[in-house]
């Protein structure tokens, strides 16, 4: 992409007016979406974002520019307006690149950029029919088969000159079923830091098997009754609770400024002692994976709870200048038009000890959330709001019939308190995780759980 | 290189492979963004960006590519790529490339220009100050940020169009972080406009006061009661199912008022208005993305269901004309549908008298998960709130970490009043004045 020399004069110039540090971030990614809606390839979405930006640091400040010219004088001027900006003074650093390789831990066999169109349909049409053939009450289906190639180059006044390939291939498969002038959705939504032999062991059928199993086992469903009861997650996007309940609110991009419900805490206990959570972003080909972050620190795998006890935060560079603590290589952007902050990546509880059917078989009266579906939070106080996509009545030890409308609300500080019973077998799910950086891939994940009491919001 | 060239370079490459049929969309921005934090500048950040969205008709299918990087090696990409994008298209439906209108509605200038970054930085660093006067409770999590933007997109095809419009907004975002000394709150307010013309002392207090009626509260009753949305809350909801009246989505069977048209779908209290010129937008409009003339429209009027939103495809589907509301979600997009500035029109009593017509319920000023706890498809929601207890047509305790349930459909039916103090909130892209709902599910204790 850009030349080390290049990046070195361009670098000497962002810290010409005296900034502390500075990086290039350069970007050449292409996305392609191939979408089904009624059974035909309605539209194809392939874009190229190609740009850079320069960030410059001086004590807690910090500058970003960005250009859509990579050329040198591009670059030049990019650089000159963030040294403008951050204000008087003479630069005080020498810059020596070196180039550095990391490796790539993701091994990926079939390039999607490299593959034709219409291999990429049949792939999605063999998905997307699987969902729309499931059941005569299926009434709409959509699909969607995205590859991402994502390559970005990183140099800094640390020295650093580094680049990466990320790619990433997933296959979205949405139903609707209608029965009686209801309707319901059902979805799956897997994905892998692969290319497209990542159907090899995901199964395009399956996917759009479970989504139209969901949609007709829930518009049969009646609505699920209020109140405050005990609630069964089950493992894969399951996992999607501890993301935002907690996950939130230990990224430095809240804790370096005071607004997390955790900040000051760490090596006290705040979550039942069944608990232990980790970010690991070195899991080879998983969906939130990278090799290096988006400052080009290294991977790492990250406890951030340890039976209850708060082990480590997720920091970026710039937030722990603040906090006075390394980068945890947890700093991630959407795009070079986006500044970087602390992000997750494969996030999940660590499996426990119990048994499923003894997780089940504890609740008199309560929820099984067989699949949730997306959540929000408010780091400051971290009060959270989940949908429950799949849910059943549990009564005396057994699921019983299906609830529809369900979601969960609380406080992330509570609930992490309230896991009491953790189960043997993890399992993630994959989402795009918004924040201040845009959207960023990120995996969550968790055994079976127990939630001793949590208010289930339905009617 | 720049969009002239560009544009002629991917004129000449249609001729050289013989596509009679397509369009460049360009559109490019230019942007500051100011943060402080403490008492101090802590963020700095401008960028410029812009890309161009080529589509063409190939065997009667759109096919579509973009980049951002515009040389002579991309204007020849993205017309094969296009091109090759299109040949493996099903959908039957017709495709469409705009001819634009006769005349277009002239937009009236909103008088906002870029700010030079010292003034920026100024108005952020005094902004940050007032958040600290307006109330002792907040704290230094609390934050102030400035933005500045000028876009222009440019719409170019063979059919003869050739539209340029450009906009610049100018806004403050203050997000105030309080404390009782045993929780902590926090609220966000933004407001759009001339920066010498933002009350930045109202916002400011407002940020606070809203935070710190966050503190403390009970959590609400469980149970079924009439609901008071304010203007905030039901804009919300709102936008998070305006989906349902794009023509698209009923056409494909993702929305139930598909063939509505001329019945009642919502109470007679409920007229809903779609206005591209609202003197409130930051960026009116006076062409959808398809280069269609935009004019002002009543979606829902007194109940009655007038129309869906169009664009050229789905009118051509339906056997209507386009309504003007061809949209992108970013230039790269394909062309979809969504509303200019979608609000409920006022009624004629004020708030209080609005709640004396609820008597007791629950007054819900805050919601969260939207993304989330709605399904924009069934129309169902269960949506994190906060809000006041109503008792005897009064606001009185404060209550928060409970659910609000209810389908949206039925919600419109069950709309029986209007206040008059219509809000644009944000962006200016819903609006709704408080509204009273009969019957909703309350979950909390």
């Amino acid at each position: 992409m850009i030349s080390r020399e290049i990046c070195q004069r361009v670098l000497r110039k962002a810290v010409s007016t005296g900034a502390d540090y500075a990086e290039i971030f350069a970007e050449n990614t292409v996305n392609h979406t191939i979408n089904m809606i009624a059974s035909k390839v309605d539209s194809i979405n392939d874009t190229v974002i190609a740009g850079a930006a320069v960030r410059v640091y001086k004590g807690l400040r910090s500058v970003m520019a960005t250009t859509v010219d990579t050329t040198e004088s591009g670059l030049l001027a990019c650089a000159e307006k963030a040294a403008e900006a951050l204000g008087q003074g003479t630069a005080q650093i020498d810059i020596v690149l070196k180039e550095r390789l990391f490796g790539d831990i993701h091994p990926v066999k079939v390039c999607p950029v490299s593959v034709e169109n219409k291999e990429k349909v049949a792939i999605l049409k063999e998905g997307y029919f699987a969902a729309r053939e499931y059941d005569p009450c299926i009434a709409q289906v959509r699909g969607t088969l995205l590859d991402v190639d994502h390559n970005i180059l990183i140099a800094s006044t640390e020295g650093l000159y580094a680049q990466d390939r990320q790619i990433r291939t997933r296959m979205m498969i949405d139903a609707v079923a209608e029965k009686n002038g209801e309707t319901q959705t059902g979805g799956c939504r897997p994905g892998r830091r692969m290319g497209l032999e990542m159907f090899e062991t995901i199964s395009p059928k399956a996917t759009g098997e479970h989504a139209a199993k969901q949609a007709v086992t829930m518009v049969s469903a009646g609505y699920c009754p209020a109140g405050v009861m005990p609630v069964a997650i089950d493992n894969g996007f399951g996992g999607v609770i501890f993301h935002e309940a907690c996950g939130h609110s230990l990224e430095a991009s809240s804790v370096a400024y005071g607004r997390s419900q955790f900040a000051g805490k760490l090596g006290e206990k705040i979550a039942n002692e069944k608990v232990t959570a980790i970010d690991d972003g070195t899991i080879p080909n998983a969906w939130g994976s990278i090799n290096i972050d988006d400052e080009g620190t290294p991977a790492q795998k990250n406890v951030l709870i340890e039976k209850g006890v708060l082990k480590s935060y997720m920091i970026d560079k710039f937030n722990g200048r603040r906090m006075g603590m390394a980068s945890t290589g947890n700093s991630r952007r959407q795009s070079y038009a986006y500044t970087p902050t602390s992000r997750m990546t494969n996030t999940y509880i660590a499996p426990g000890e119990d048994k499923n059917e003894d997780i089940i078989a504890s609740i008199e009266y309560g929820l099984y959330a067989k699949e949730m579906g997306g959540g929000s939070v408010n780091p400051v106080t971290g009060e959270f709001n989940f949908s429950v996509n799949e849910g059943y009545i549990v009564r005396n030890g057994k699921i019983c019939e299906p609830v529809r409308g369900a979601s969960l609300v609380g406080k992330g500080s509570e609930i992490i308190q309230n896991i009491d019973m953790v189960g043997t077998q993890l399992d993630m799910g994959q989402g795009m995780c918004g924040s201040s950086s845009g959207s960023v891939p990120t995996n969550v994940g968790q055994p079976l759980i127990r939630v001793s009491q949590i208010t289930v919001g339905g009617r | 290189m720049d969009f002239n060239t560009f544009k002629n370079t991917v004129i000449a490459k249609c001729a050289e492979l013989g596509i009679a049929d397509y369009e460049l969309y360009y559109q490019a921005a230019e942007s500051t963004s100011v943060s402080a934090f403490q008492h101090e500048i802590n963020q700095f950040t401008g960028s410029t960006e812009g890309g161009v969205c080529f589509r063409c008709i190939v065997g009667g299918k759109m096919g579509y590519a973009s980049t951002e990087e515009l040389s002579e090696a991309a204007a020849a990409a993205i017309v094969a790529r296009a091109a090759d994008n299109a040949s493996v298209l099903e959908a039957e439906e017709p495709v469409f490339l705009g001819e634009g209108g006769k005349t277009y509605a002239p937009v009236k200038d909103t008088g906002v220009t870029m700010p030079a970054t010292d003034a920026l930085i100024a108005k952020v660093l005094a902004t940050q100050e007032q958040i600290y006067a307006a109330n002792p409770a907040v704290i230094d999590g609390s934050s102030t940020q400035g933005i500045a933007e000028r876009s222009e997109i440019a719409i170019y095809n063979s059919k003869g169009l050739d539209l340029h419009s450009e906009t610049t907004l100018t806004g403050l975002v203050v997000a105030a972080v309080v404390t009782d000394g045993k929780e902590m709150a926090n609220d966000y307010q933004i407001k759009l406009g001339k920066l010498e013309d933002i009350d930045t002392e109202a916002l400011t207090k407002k940020a606070a006061e809203t935070a710190l009626g966050k503190l403390g509260g009970d959590v609400a009753p469980t149970g079924q009661y009439p609901v008071v949305f304010d203007p905030e809350a039901m804009s919300d909801l709102l936008a998070t199912f305006s989906g349902i009246f794009s023509a698209e989505n009923a056409q494909k069977g993702l929305s139930k008022l598909a063939g509505k048209e001329g019945t009642a779908i919502a109470s007679e209290a409920v007229t809903l208005v779609d206005d591209p010129f609202h003197p409130q937008s930051p960026m009116p409009q006076s062409f959808d993305a398809e280069g269609t003339p935009a004019y002002t429209k009543n979606v829902i009027e007194k109940g009655q269901f007038k129309t869906l939103l169009h664009n050229l495809k789905t009118a051509a589907v339906a056997g209507v004309e386009t309504t003007g509301n061809a949209s992108k979600a970013g230039y790269a997009s394909p062309v979809g549908i969504r509303p200019f500035t979608f609000y409920i029109a006022p009624g004629e009593i004020t708030e209080e008298e609005l709640l004396a017509k609820a008597g007791n319920g629950v007054y819900i000023n805050s919601l969260g998960g939207l993304h989330a706890g709605a399904n924009p498809v069934s129309g169902d929601f269960s949506l994190q709130s906060a809000g006041f207890m109503i008792e005897n047509g009064k606001k009185t305790t404060a209550v928060k970490s409970f659910t609000v349930a209810g389908n949206f459909y039925d919600v419109l039916k069950n709309i029986t009043a209007a206040a008059s103090n219509l809000e644009l909130p944000g962006m200016a892209s819903y609006g709704s004045p408080s509204v009273l709902v009969e019957g909703l599910s309350i979950a909390g204790k």
